[in-house]
């Protein structure tokens, strides 16, 4: 393609660029292999359990922000109460099991659904009401989420949480160590990647993306704008719900704290910061932003200040984020 | 039977009558013209008809069946398609995406067959992408499938926008001003590849100011002057009558 003035000539189909090989079958192929085989033997070779308890949670936020994206990224719909859907999951989990003796794949399950189920509670008004209003409802819902946990001390046991959540188990693999929740994790954002990826690239991911690109046009296309919104939303807090799970075991308490307005700021902060509206790019803002907070660790009273600093400099520089779409460039 | 039938349509906004008792029919095949001067309610018409508003009174009849009032979406899986005045393609994604999601109500993948028919919904997906490709060489846009539709020249995105309508099959294509901001070249172009439509079936609507295009391309002309129809006739007829000139031009003791 020519350079034209709108593209100033960067990257658009010209066969050698880093783009086209990046796009290449073949470097796709031994890309993917590489990093499954990475992901899988990482444990042998990383063998210090404070690093390996770090990449933890990182896979836990991934989970999170591949899901956030969904909703940001792919619809964009501005949610700030994804860490009320976190909750919901991490509750759900919590309570199951230490008092009704659930196993962990059912509490899994079932905090997906719930978390899946308040999603598409909270995705009804975008029929009605949209942008800023719709964000501000989504505040609203997560700071009702957190003072119900604090104040409901009967059955959250309020400030203090709940603790003392048994080891998991599935199908007889008890989960113990940083290496077994390791692998738990991994298993849990594969599933999350793969059906992410079969969503998105069917008609309903082009539905969304016609939802965020211009809904007069989409609803012209023929798709019904306010069930699909229900529907991406409902969806991307399904996978909250399973990351919460996953924190409720892997932590073995949750307390409201954990789900605070600032967790659904840091995650909307690692997907503008991986690249919005891509599948995988979040992770590289998952990555950033955990090493960035663990590295300042000493001087943890002005984290959100570097969290800050990181955030402009990257809307400054490249404000699709690393790796997002064009969509997002401004 | 007409394959649409507009009867005494009318539309307010609060106390502004923008559509008055219009009635038209359109009958297979055609390509129905629409013409009149800026705020006599075309565009109007057209939102109407295509399901983005409600008329306040009167009916459409679209291949037999009531579609007064229905919604956007509901409309276009009837076959209606259209396209807008001011462009409205995606902007940030490919121009085969674009053409993708025109395709949206053919593609019967349910949610169910995402995750537990990935087999079939490749296929399907396989089909559409076929199906998509196959508009484009149409339009000649087939080379740049995937380039973003932003960076596409206007005229193209125009094309493109139409490929994206016609997708569908649809039965009828409403076309809101189509030669708004092209160059006479491009326009003929145009004119060329809305005949090509007709002969493929697709009955066309549309809406233009370009009196050269709309002449060329038309069968038949509708006039609308504030928001009411003021005549309705070929286009030599059109061109000949005082009446029409009148209401673009003025009166000739006005000059």
């Amino acid at each position: 393609m020519e350079p034209t003035l709108e593209n100033h000539g960067k990257q658009t189909g010209n066969p050698m660029t880093f783009k086209t090989v990046l796009n290449h079958p073949m470097f796709k192929k031994t890309a993917f292999l590489t990093a499954a085989a990475g992901c899988v033997l990482l444990p042998h070779i990383m063998t210090d359990t404070y690093y390996l308890g770090i990449i933890n949670y990182m896979i836990l936020y991934v989970i999170l922000c591949m899901g956030l994206n969904l909703i940001l990224g792919y619809a964009g719909l501005l949610s700030l109460g994804h860490a009320a859907f976190y909750g919901l999951g991490g509750y759900t989990t919590a309570i199951l099991i230490t008092r009704y003796g659930f196993g962990f794949l059912s509490c899994l399950i079932l905090s997906g659904a719930i978390a899946l189920l308040f999603g598409i509670l909270l995705g009804l008004p975008t029929r009605k009401v949209r942008g800023d209003y719709f964000c501000l409802l989504t505040i609203a819902f997560g700071e009702i989420f957190r003072l119900v946990a604090q104040a409901w001390i009967g059955f959250t046991n309020g400030a203090m949480g709940i603790v003392g959540i048994p080891i998991p188990s599935i199908l007889g693999w008890s989960i113990r160590t940083e290496v077994d929740f390791y692998y738990l994790g991994l298993i849990l954002l594969g599933f999350t990647w793969i059906t992410l990826s079969l969503l998105v690239h069917s008609k309903f991911g082009r539905a969304f993306i016609a939802i965020r690109e211009d809904e007069l046009a989409a609803s012209v296309m023929g798709i019904n704008t306010a069930v699909y919104k229900i529907i991406v939303f409902g969806i991307g807090c399904f996978y909250a719900g399973l990351a919460g799970s996953y924190l409720a075991v892997y932590q073995t308490t949750v307390t409201p704290s954990n789900f605070r307005l600032e967790e659904s700021c840091l995650m909307i902060i690692m997907v503008i910061v991986g690249g919005m509206g891509s599948l995988l790019a979040p992770i590289a803002g998952v990555i950033i932003m955990t090493l960035a907070t663990e590295y300042f660790r000493g001087i943890a009273e002005y984290r959100m200040l570097i969290i800050g600093v990181i955030m402009v400099a990257v809307l400054l520089f490249r404000p699709q984020g690393i790796f997002g779409t064009s969509a997002f460039k401004g | 039977m007409s394959l649409l039938t507009a009867d005494t349509i009318g539309k307010k906004f609060g106390g502004v009558i923008a559509l008055k008792d219009v009635s038209l029919t359109v009958e297979k095949g055609e390509i129905v013209g629409m013409i009149g001067p800026n705020g006599s309610g075309k565009t109007t018409f057209i939102n109407n008809l295509s399901g983005l508003y409600a008329p306040t009174s009167g009916r459409f009849m679209f291949n037999g069946e009531d579609i007064t009032g229905l919604p956007a979406h509901v409309i276009t899986g009837k076959g209606i398609s259209r396209t807008f005045q001011n462009l409205r393609v995606f902007p940030n994604i490919s121009v085969l995406e674009n053409i993708l999601i025109g395709l949206h109500c053919k593609i019967t993948t349910s949610l169910w067959d995402v995750y537990a028919g990935v087999l079939k919904t490749r296929k399907v997906e396989r089909q559409a992408r076929e199906k998509a490709m196959a508009v484009l060489e149409l339009a000649d846009l087939a080379g740049r499938h995937d380039t973003l539709a932003k960076n596409l020249p206007y005229g193209k995105q125009r094309l493109l926008e139409i490929c994206r309508a016609i997708v569908s099959d649809p039965h009828l294509l409403l076309l809101d001003e189509p030669c708004a901001g092209m160059n006479p070249v491009e326009m003929d172009d145009l004119a060329g590849f809305i005949r090509i439509l007709q002969k493929k079936g697709i009955t066309v609507f549309v809406i233009e100011h370009n009196m050269r295009f709309i002449m060329s391309v038309a069968e038949r002309i509708i006039v609308l002057a504030n928001g009411a129809k003021f005549q309705e006739g070929t286009p030599v007829e059109i061109q000949k009558d005082k009446k029409v000139q009148a209401i673009y031009l003025g009166e000739e003791g006005d000059l």
